[in-house]
């Protein structure tokens, strides 16, 4: 074997390569918490104290529900996305390629908290929205069933993108150096969505629109769901830079060189 | 094909059994599985709510006028728009079926959850419809002709020509004739009377236009003729529009000197 002492104490100094999956999987343990909360809360509380915004008991066991949110959900917001520009790496310019290869990994398996966490605003909560409203009649914008799905999910979801966005260009020199438009897209078009309750409110406020839930004012919604196609786009660029990176990690036997 | 440096070593590194760049890149492509499955049944199952909705929640909305002409034409934007990215980048025909796999399991756990375990409907009320056979062809067409134009005709129309002849089977004990307080009406009917939707007045149950029913038993083959004409348009639109999201390029960054990068660095 033409191994040298000094080429095997050199392959022993190199780290294996390990994908840290605990904040992905904290995140979506956090978030089957806090969804399936909200959840049973619904079965508990909607048919009893949910069906007249004019009762004390709506104020107590929701309206409570829709302030305590609003509350942490602004709070988070800026924790996290304050913290990631606080705490940003301020020499990117000479970051070890090994090191770029973690974050990108890190910061792709959050991608699946965020998805996780759309999945709940634009599947589980969206469709049972329809159920509730067309089966009781709505006289508040804020029923059961919106302070979980427009309050909560959406919130949720809208703090996770704009935090992994916040720690692409903070941390990772390939979204630093340019802004990707995909990821603009997949960060900002399902945020529209939130505002376009503005919208969703009024129409509501004015006409009696449970009759169809396909009725125009809710195409709002579908036209920014669209915008979490551009994620393939986004996933492309990722794999499209994972050409360019790990080449500088690896050699052609596919082992560890930094 | 001429491949770059870069992409031998990686090409090499990567199909070397139990590598670290094995590995690293099955772990990427564990991460972007999940990531695909969660985004696709959000963006595609509000879609259909809000568009198709209605018509694919309950069963006396389940026509042969709106439900069989519109619910093909909505249901092909998503899965062409990501045919694209999967058939172009990854030599993958199976944006169709995955679409149709993720539509249905996000609409059979909010029917579960949301129709029947909190506002109490009956599952033979709130089925969704039967979209996969339509959109396996899709996937089909495209597999044997790799040809955009081939699948917007013959793939784009099979998702509406197959959605009428799928969901059959099932809708049809629906639609058997019932005399109820004088009036006829079908057995979707009589459901939808039973479990009341406060909020959806019953008037809009019945859709079908009287020009419609002039046509006799032709009604669900001309509704599905239109839907696979649009169908075929809509495909090609849609494939262009995923094109143009899976390829956005990048704007300047203007705070970038904050993380210690120059203008030097954007060629890096």
């Amino acid at each position: 074997m033409a191994v040298t002492h000094e080429e095997v104490r050199q392959a022993k100094a190199i780290a294996p390569f390990k994908f840290n999956l605990k904040p992905m999987i904290m995140g979506l343990i956090v978030l089957i918490m806090i969804f399936g909360g909200a959840r049973w809360y619904q079965q508990w509380a909607a048919w009893d104290y949910g069906l007249d915004a004019t009762d004390p008991m709506f104020d107590k066991y929701w309206m409570r529900v829709f302030w305590g949110e609003i509350i942490v959900e602004v709070t988070l917001f800026f924790s996290f996305v304050g913290y990631l520009w606080m705490t940003r790496d301020k020499h990117l310019n000479n970051l070890k390629p090994r090191e770029e290869l973690r974050r990108l990994m890190l910061w792709v398996s959050m991608l699946v908290v965020y998805a996780f966490a759309f999945y709940f605003a634009g599947s589980f909560y969206a469709e049972q929205d329809a159920t509730w409203h067309q089966t009781v009649v709505r006289d508040t914008s804020f029923t059961p069933s919106h302070i979980f799905l427009f309050y909560m999910s959406m919130p949720v979801f809208i703090i996770l993108g704009f935090s992994l966005f916040f720690y692409a260009i903070t941390r990772l020199p390939f979204f630093a150096r340019k802004i990707s438009i995909a990821l603009v897209l997949v960060v900002c078009g399902p945020f529209m969505l939130l505002p376009t309750v503005g919208y969703n409110e009024w129409g509501h406020a004015f006409w009696l629109m449970e009759e169809y839930f396909t009725v125009p004012l809710h195409w709002g919604f579908v036209f920014f769901g669209w915008t979490i196609i551009a994620l393939s786009g986004v996933l492309i660029q990722v794999m499209k830079y994972m050409v360019e990176l790990l080449p500088k990690v690896i050699n052609e036997k596919g082992e560890l060189t930094s | 094909m001429k491949l770059t440096t870069n992409e031998a070593t990686l090409l090499s590194a990567v199909t070397t059994p139990n590598s670290d760049a094995a590995r690293i890149s099955r772990g990427l492509d564990m991460f972007v599985v999940a990531i695909l499955f969660f985004a696709i049944i959000a963006a595609f199952h509000i879609h259909i709510m809000l568009t198709v909705g209605d018509w694919d929640f309950w069963v006396d909305w389940k026509d042969r006028m709106y439900w069989v002409t519109a619910t093909p034409m909505l249901l092909i934007f998503i899965p062409a728009a990501l045919s694209y990215p999967f058939m172009m980048k990854f030599g993958l025909p199976i944006a169709g079926t995955l679409c149709a796999l993720c539509l249905v399991i996000g609409e059979w756990i909010s029917r579960i959850v949301g129709f029947h375990l909190w506002t109490y409907f009956p599952y033979s009320m709130i089925w969704p419809a039967i979209v996969l056979p339509g959109l396996m062809l899709m996937d089909l067409v495209l597999l044997l002709s790799r040809n955009l134009f081939i699948t917007s005709i013959f793939g784009g129309s099979a998702v509406a020509f197959a959605f009428a002849p799928a969901n059959w089977p099932i809708l049809a004990p629906y639609h058997e004739p019932v005399v109820h307080m004088g009036q006829l009406v079908n057995v979707a009917d009589m459901i939808g009377y039973s479990f009341t939707r406060t909020a959806t007045p019953e008037y809009l149950r019945f859709i079908e236009r009287g020009t419609l029913r002039t046509f006799g038993g032709e009604s669900t083959l001309i509704s599905t003729g239109f839907s696979g004409f649009v169908c075929m348009i809509l495909f090609f639109v849609w494939w262009k529009i995923g094109e143009w999201l899976t390829n956005l390029g990048t704007i300047p960054n203007v705070v970038k000197k904050h993380v210690g990068l120059g203008d030097d660095d954007d060629e890096k």
